[in-house]
């Protein structure tokens, strides 16, 4: 299918909505729900009715956020809507006619209260690396550096996947690459609120990163991140002129390709699981599988669903705020499929899919590890 | 409420906006058309689990003469699962997967719920592959396919899916759960395109292929529309017999340009910003059809297929364009882009007339200056499916209530060349003395009346035209709106 898509405003994207409901047939959560109002053209169908005036409670309309925004739906859609935008500006609409769900107003709070979506002291940004042996007296803290690296609210604060942010410095380090984090200078992305239908409301944490961006004269932005990574792509790259916006896959591949990450033998199989962020909306499919490619000894089992056709962890989306038994019917379903391949370790390149699919994994493979990719590497480091 | 129904709460459901979801299929029609006279909208969905649930509804609902509109996919545009009556409309969607093939017998059971490219995407993992599937194949069921006439994609080669059927278990409207084979009493193939009109499917068994070890895709233009009538009809005589024959006319390809699409073929555009109207109904900018070829199967029997293409009429593009224009065989109804809605007509046709009804559909798009683009499939030697697509705006109500009228030509210039529409529902009623014979059509009733005394299932489909849709009110009605829409269409062209 053709990679061109549109969206030329809700108005004329709900007529053009073929209802064909190809759509339905790849979506994660209507499988999870089975509900035609879970399904993508469900949720055209319910935007329609709202905005032709039609009543519709706040109740029926969580279905609308009831989504992880993983864009399968955009991937098969005959009529080549661009349902990602299609559904960041529904829930705008919807949020701006006060039918959200009641939950995602606590993240906007935490936000704005604190500068991250936990409702944490921000100044504890850079707790985890406080807690490893060998970070500098600086904690990675420095006034300007070539590499800037965004760690993120997840990353920064649950402990499930601080480990990220300590293989990612790590490896840094190894490679000599000049970086800096932003410890309690940064604030959350906006990403939340993006897909909490608020976009209005991230102005002010964007005009506060671009100006720690700017005063660090970072050249390259890097995140582990995917939802990071996309956000900043759409709503600040256009401030950054010049400026380089990476996943860490991209500059370790970039590292590794020029000789600059050394790797010892790991011999272990695994799985790889693409992320949404990272691969159907990020368009990152490739620098992943180098990196696995580059371990030696390393025996990688691809899914059979990966790729374009990846199947989401149940995540996205504010998913786990919205619905978090639902989040978690995804996460099953995806481990089972990744489990199949007979890998013992699932890799992943998000802290969000690593804290999804590690849930499921306790509850439908057992056996079954989930690491982020940026952990695998910096176990195999010299 | 329905507290008949003993079911798990997350299995019914009777609010109000999930059931207007139910409520219509693929083609959006105006209120003034359905709730004057239909109750489309369902009173509760019920959506179980396994064919012991559903034997459990439908013999609480006969219990009850509650009507039950089966529906899978719902991507048809008839509303053959669209109630008309109210009552339950019972998705079967639940009863998804379980795909089970005997690799000696090369034959697979499945549940209904499980879609053609799921079904085809796990066979082709075990080394087989589906016979044929519907251009429709990542929505539609394999259920939902059985239960229409089941021509598409693969058909020409493999026949329609009636031929590949093997057995079904189906809940009949007493809520009897039976297994159907050809020579059971009713047999199999009573269910074959009765629309859910006799029973609810809940296993299939169907005959499938040995995944083909090699495939070739061509794609031609042609000048002429006779020279592209040759070509689909000589192909769908060739040994060996080509696995599918897609064709379109020039009115398709401008229609892919108004939608933002590269036409094949078409005569390159001025680069930056849409297609000028007057290209668009400009025969001159495109060629006059193309048709795509593809053969499938062992190395030999292609190749030797590949052979035979050098006899067809007709210019062969690059080879890059057909294994794109066979990559988007699914992918259709893109044009509803350039709509931003889409009416159609969808026709089984004698192909030795495809290319009088190409001209025609040309001569009656130039006269009533509307866009119409026509496509389709050899699905026999001697018969194709044809889709004449139209766009309009069903935001302008009253001007897209007429333009619905203007689908009633389209038959009509079909039925001159020997067509009859595909499909039946509930808009093909006006049609249905084109669809079958007395003969035919008192037989069908005769099977409705011994499995469905009371009818429940499915009511006000298929068997008879309900009012407005007799052919006596329906024919001077359609013609008047039609007379409208060109007369609308002429008006708008003159203005500025």
């Amino acid at each position: 299918m053709s990679d061109s898509t549109f969206f030329q405003g809700l108005d004329a994207e709900t007529t053009i909505c073929a209802h064909c409901g190809f759509c339905r047939a790849v979506c994660p959560t209507y499988a999870g729900v089975g509900w035609e109002s879970c399904s993508p053209r469900g949720r055209v169908h319910l935007t329609q009715l709202m905005l032709s005036g039609t009543p519709v409670s706040s109740e029926q309309m969580t279905r609308l956020f009831q989504c992880t925004v993983c864009s399968a739906c955009t991937q098969v859609c005959p009529t080549r809507i661009d349902l990602r935008q299609f559904w960041l500006a529904a829930r705008a609409e919807a949020t701006r006619r006060n039918l959200a769900p009641p939950g995602l107003g606590l993240a906007q709070a935490n936000v704005a209260n604190t500068g991250n979506v936990y409702g944490y002291p921000n100044d504890e940004r850079a707790g985890w690396a406080e807690y490893m042996d060998d970070a500098p007296a600086d904690l990675y803290q420095r006034e300007t550096a070539e590499v800037l690296y965004f760690v993120g609210c997840s990353t920064a604060f649950s402990p499930r996947v601080q480990p990220i942010a300590e293989s990612l410095v790590r490896l840094m380090s190894a490679a000599e690459v000049d970086f800096t984090i932003l410890g309690g200078d940064e604030v959350c992305c906006g990403f939340p609120l993006q897909v909490a239908g608020m976009p209005d409301r991230f102005h002010d944490v964007v005009e506060s990163n671009l100006a720690q961006v700017r005063a660090r004269e970072a050249s390259t932005i890097v995140f582990n991140c995917p939802a990071c990574r996309l956000m900043w792509q759409e709503e600040y790259a256009r401030h950054l002129p010049g400026v380089r916006m990476l996943h860490a896959t991209e500059l370790l591949a970039e590292l590794s390709a020029a000789g600059r990450l050394p790797l010892n033998e790991l011999n272990q199989t695994v799985t790889y699981h693409d992320p949404c962020d990272l691969a159907r909306n990020g368009g990152v499919y490739e620098a992943p599988r180098q990196l696995l490619a580059a371990i030696p000894g390393l025996k990688l089992i691809e899914a059979h669903e990966r790729r374009e056709r990846g199947m989401c962890c149940g995540g996205g989306g504010d998913m786990e705020m919205v619905d978090p038994a639902l989040s978690q019917r995804v996460a099953t379903t995806t481990v089972d499929k990744l489990a199949a391949t007979g890998a013992g370790t699932i890799i992943t390149a998000c802290p969000q899919c690593v804290r999804t699919l590690s849930r499921g994994a306790e509850r439908s493979a057992p056996g079954v590890a989930v690491l982020d990719i940026v952990e695998l590497l910096a176990r195999a480091l010299t | 409420m329905m507290p008949i129904f003993d079911l798990p709460p997350d299995r019914l459901t009777e609010d109000l906006v999930e059931r207007t979801m139910y409520a219509r299929d693929l083609a959006p029609v105006p209120e003034i058309m359905t709730r004057s006279f239909f109750q489309t909208l369902p009173d509760a969905i019920v959506r179980p689990a396994n064919a012991t649930q559903v034997a459990d509804v439908i013999r609480q609902a006969a219990s009850l003469q509650l009507p039950v509109t089966p529906r899978a996919a719902g991507s048809t545009s008839y509303y053959n699962a669209v109630p008309v009556r109210g009552g339950l409309v019972l998705d079967v969607n639940s009863l998804r997967y379980d795909i089970s093939l005997d690799t000696a017998r090369q034959t697979v059971r499945v549940l209904p719920g499980t879609t053609w490219f799921e079904l085809d995407d796990t066979l082709r993992r075990q080394g087989a592959a589906v016979r044929s599937y519907p251009s429709s194949a990542i929505a539609a069921t394999v259920g939902g396919w059985v239960s229409t006439q089941g021509h598409g994609i693969g058909s020409l080669q493999y026949g329609a899916i009636a031929d590949q059927l093997v057995s079904l278990q189906v809940v009949l409207p007493t809520g009897e759960l039976r297994e159907l084979t050809r020579n059971s009493d009713p047999p199999l193939s009573w269910f074959v395109a009765a629309e859910g009109t006799l029973g609810v499917i809940t296993t299939v068994e169907l005959g499938v292929r040995p995944r083909p070890a090699a495939e070739s895709h061509h794609l031609f233009s042609f000048d002429d529309l006779d020279a592209l009538g040759t070509g689909v009809q000589s192909l769908s005589h060739s040994q060996p017999r080509p696995y599918t024959v897609f064709f379109a006319d020039a009115g398709y390809l401008a229609l892919l340009e108004r939608a933002g699409f590269h036409a094949p073929g078409a005569r390159r555009q001025e680069a930056g910003g849409p297609p000028p109207a007057s290209r668009l109904l400009s025969p001159a900018s495109y060629p006059a059809g193309m048709l795509m070829v593809s053969f499938q199967g062992e190395p030999a029997a292609v190749n030797q297929g590949r052979d035979g293409l050098a006899r067809l009429p007709g210019r062969e593009l690059p080879s890059e364009l057909a294994l794109e224009e066979w990559s988007l065989r699914l992918y259709h109804l893109r044009n509803k882009r350039g709509g931003p809605s889409l009416l159609a007509t969808d026709i089984w046709l004698p192909l030795r007339n495809l290319a009088a009804y190409l001209a025609g559909v040309r001569k009656l798009a130039v006269r009533s200056r509307q866009q119409i683009g026509s496509y389709g499939l050899a699905i026999t030697p001697e018969w194709g499916q044809v889709m004449s697509i139209y766009p309009t705006d069903e935001r302008r109500t009253a001007a897209y209530l007429a333009a619905i009228g203007f689908t009633k030509r389209l038959h009509d210039l079909g039925a001159h060349y020997g067509g009859r529409p595909y499909g039946v529902g509930l808009w093909n009623t006006p049609y249905l003395s084109r669809l079958f014979s007395r003969t035919d059509l008192r037989e069908l009733r005769r099977r409705k009346a011994l499995l469905d005394p009371h009818g429940i299932m499915n009511p006000g489909k298929l068997y008879a035209a309900p009012f407005p849709l007799w052919p006596v009110t329906f024919a001077p009605a359609a013609t008047a709106l039609s007379l409208a829409h060109t007369t609308f269409l002429r008006g708008e062209r003159r203005s500025p």
